[in-house]
């Protein structure tokens, strides 16, 4: 009896806000893509000064968006303040540090790849033909777990350089001449 | 010998320090290595992908995640959250297992796989439960479906499947160690994931266990505790739409010396074994997929009372399902080839000791969309085995979603038990005169199947199913009065009932499921047989059993579970009802490192699940603690 009246005084403590029961994908996503930013160095110069936040920017994709702004509240990436930018098809990419292009939107990547591409932007997607259409990294779900497989070819073309842990970690990794 | 309440205590002064307040889920998997991210297993409230799936059958989904929140560390123990199956625990390490009555130690109208690859003895078409083991962490999930499943499964899926389903090896990267320890008995296991060459992966484990004796009721000093190891690897390989698989494993176990039963010393039980299997499964053009698979398995059993079996199988299947149009069309074919040698016990025998046996069975299947909402199934196995000949297992199944949140269904099926050795070579005792012996023109057993079923997911946070089912019987397995006794299949009857079970999410950290099940019988011998002991040779089973469970997340990332279950009254031998009540307490103390305590039975000192009062043992509270390392 003294066991049950333990486990019951332990339930009833008080409890702020607590993590929610699903492990939702979205969030799993958008805890990545905070992440990979510590694990990407930029060219020097392209992030600007140390006052000049560093924007993620979301195109489609509204629940990562949610997600993402939760995560920032507080952060620091490469000692900046971080900003989501939530995007529409045709917003300009000023300033956009991480391109995270949400499911189905990647195909609207076909024009404008080539400017991206002379770009140190990040470019993430989230379907199976991401990186055929310009993603660096491209989300899998492998047996209800998220991953992520690399091109390199894309980044080497960006000027940015990927950290090898980061390749490490990925599921697949595209050299170039994919 | 580890104190559980010491350590309890000392649990509860960790936790109770002052709580972070933490943003929310987002912010705390942002604080997980990369690692880490990629190792959790999305689990959403408002998916549930296999609810309102293809199968218009009776099937319970036990979940990775509600394993490792039940405390179970066996097995058997695992199979106890699905609502549709009879689980009684006989001792330290065997079990009463079934689906929808008739349960028994030899229990035979269930097919067990693991992976695939069946782990029901071919020669009594029964579980050794004490001889099959996984581990658990590694399950990726259970299906148990309860109801026929001849179509697809064959011949003794007469009243269910038990399907164990393994995480691909790329699921399983990196280094596990899990520790429990309680007055029960302790268990260790060991796991290490990691890639191969040319995009693979695989897997390597260990584990051992040892189990202490429980106490017997009534007369003499028989022991039953146990201790086991196994080991096994796995390697998968992806690519573009082809999965290929190869697992294996080896184990070898032994029971105390069991002491003495009258003048006999019954001494130990000890079985060992392996298995290698390997799978390929192939998506082709046009909607089209193919699946081949094979597999050894080698058992090995020494129990010097009973009877001790040698048996080796080889099985070879294949399927492949072509979408045509309206129709999905699924046929495919298997052959399997046992060889067993059983050498006599003290009690029985059988005649001839070694034998070859064979089975091979092609199938067809067509799923047919009527209209949008409307699907029909129609399907055949025939099976040829060397006893009875070919064989037969029809079905029809008709699904109608009136609405995508809801699904009607309702099968008819001809389900086959064929014989075994046991029903036609077993002798009691091993040399003449015999006092019982097996009936050399021992026939199948045969159940014709209605079931109607419905599913409803009216919202994202709330789910459920009912069955209900009629099973008609004929030429099931009796006796005769002895000596000279042979087995016939003079019993007939009906069977009958309802499952049910449903989960809901009822808050943001609080999760409800429950589960209910009700049988009734209706079995007679056939006039002309002089079986002295009739329908309650075939199993003991109770009327109704329910559970609830409720599993609520704290703060600071810990788990409170509960689960209740009543299970009522075997009527013969009789075995009183009895309500169980598992607890768990989980604390993830660290990402990758939780540790849990486990009580089982607690406001039991200790009950009976099974046997007559004579000879049977009480089951007592177990308090057990674990850890699950992620290195």
């Amino acid at each position: 009896m003294a066991l049950w009246v333990l486990l019951v005084g332990l339930a009833c403590g008080p409890c702020a806000a607590q993590p929610d029961w699903p492990n939702d994908e979205s969030q799993i996503k958008a805890a990545f893509l905070y992440k990979f930013a510590g694990y990407v160095d930029w060219p020097e110069g392209f992030l600007g000064s140390v006052e000049t936040p560093f924007t993620i920017g979301v195109l489609g994709a509204d629940p990562i968006a949610d997600e993402l702004v939760q995560i920032v509240q507080g952060r620091k990436i490469h000692s900046r303040s971080i900003v989501v930018s939530r995007l529409k098809a045709g917003d300009p990419l000023e300033d956009v540090a991480i391109l995270f292009v949400g499911k189905g939107d990647a195909a609207r990547l076909k024009p404008v790849r080539g400017t991206l591409q002379a770009q140190p932007i990040l470019v993430v997607t989230e379907e199976p033909a991401g990186l055929a259409l310009g993603g660096m990294i491209n989300f899998l779900l492998v047996d209800r777990h998220v991953r992520f497989e690399v091109a390199l070819a894309p980044v080497e073309k960006s000027g940015l350089r990927l950290s090898s842990r980061l390749l490490a970690v990925a599921q697949r990794v595209h050299a170039e001449g994919r | 010998m580890i104190q559980p309440r010491a350590c309890l205590a000392g649990l509860l002064a960790l936790s109770l320090s002052p709580i972070q307040a933490q943003d929310n889920k987002a912010s705390a998997l942002a604080e997980l290595s990369l690692e880490e991210l990629a190792s959790i297993q999305i689990t959403s409230a408002a998916r549930h992908p296999e609810f309102l799936g293809d199968a218009s059958a009776a099937i319970f989904v036990i979940t990775s995640d509600s394993i490792r929140r039940s405390g179970a560390s066996t097995l058997p123990e695992a199979l106890r959250l699905a609502p549709n199956l009879q689980v009684a625990r006989l001792d330290a390490s065997q079990y009463a297992i079934s689906a929808r009555g008739f349960n028994n130690a030899i229990g035979n109208k269930l097919l067990v796989l693991i992976d695939g690859r069946t782990v029901y003895t071919p020669f009594f078409s029964g579980v050794f439960w004490d001889q099959q083991d996984v581990m658990l962490e590694d399950v990726d999930r259970i299906e148990v479906i309860s109801g026929p499943g001849g179509t697809l499964w064959g011949a003794n899926a007469v009243n269910g499947v038990i399907n164990v389903i393994t995480k691909s090896s790329a699921s399983t990267q990196g280094g596990l160690v899990a520790v429990g320890a309680g007055n029960q008995g302790r268990d260790a296991s060991f796991r290490y994931g990691g890639v191969l060459g040319g995009g693979g992966t695989f897997r390597v484990y260990a584990k051992g266990d040892a189990t202490r004796p429980v106490v017997q009721t009534g007369s003499a000093a028989v022991t039953d505790g146990r201790s086991r190891g196994q080991m096994g690897w796995r390697a998968d390989w992806v690519d573009n739409g082809s999965e290929l698989t190869f697992q294996g494993d080896v184990y070898a176990g032994a029971t105390d010396s069991r002491g003495l039963f009258g003048r006999f010393d019954l001494g130990r039980v000890e079985a060992s074994g392996g298995n290698v299997l390997g799978r390929l499964t192939r998506k082709l053009p046009a909607g089209q997929d193919v699946r081949l698979q094979a597999y050894y398995d080698y058992t090995d059993r020494k129990d010097a009372f009973l009877y001790q079996p040698r048996q080796r199988v080889l099985d070879v299947e294949f399927q492949h399902g072509v979408p045509l149009g309206a129709h999905r069309l699924l046929w495919g074919g298997g052959y399997r080839q046992a060889r067993d040698d059983i050498r006599p016990g003290v009690i029985f025998g059988f005649t001839p000791a070694a034998a070859s046996l064979r089975w091979a069975n092609v199938f067809v299947q067509d799923e047919f969309k009527l209209t949008d909402r409307l699907n029909l199934t129609l399907g055949t196995k025939l099976e040829k085995n060397d006893f009875t000949g070919m064989e037969s297992l029809p079905s029809a199944r008709f699904e109608w979603k009136p609405s995508p949140q809801q699904l009607w269904w309702s099968a008819v099926s001809r389900a086959v038990r064929a014989p075994a050795r046991l029903d036609r070579d077993i002798r009691l005792p091993p040399t003449p005169p015999f006092l019982i012996a097996g009936g050399p023109d021992f026939q199948s057993e045969i159940a014709k199947v209605l079931e109607l079923g419905y599913r409803s997911q009216p919202s994202a946070s709330l789910s459920y199913s009912v069955t209900a089912f009629q099973h008609h019987w004929d030429k099931l397995r009796s006796g005769q009065r002895p000596p000279g006794a042979q087995v016939q299949n003079m019993i007939e009857g009906k069977t009958w009932g309802l499952e049910a079970w449903g989960e809901w999410h009822a808050a943001r950290h609080l999760r409800l499921a429950g589960g209910l099940s009700l049988l009734r019988k209706n079995l007679r011998v056939r006039p002309g047989s002089s079986d002295p002991e009739g329908p309650r040779a075939l199993g003991n089973d109770p009327r109704h059993q329910w559970m609830l469970r409720a599993g609520l997340n704290l703060p600071h990332r810990q788990e409170l579970d509960v689960i209740v279950r009543r299970v009522g009254a075997l009527p013969d031998p009789a075995v009183p009802a009895y309500t169980a009540v598992d607890l768990r307490f989980g604390w993830t103390v660290r990402p990758g490192v939780e540790l849990s305590i486990v009580g089982q039975n607690l406001f039991d000192g200790s009950h009976p699940e099974f046997n007559a009062a004579l000879n049977r043992r009480e089951i007592p509270r177990n308090v057990a603690l674990r850890v699950r390392w992620s290195l």
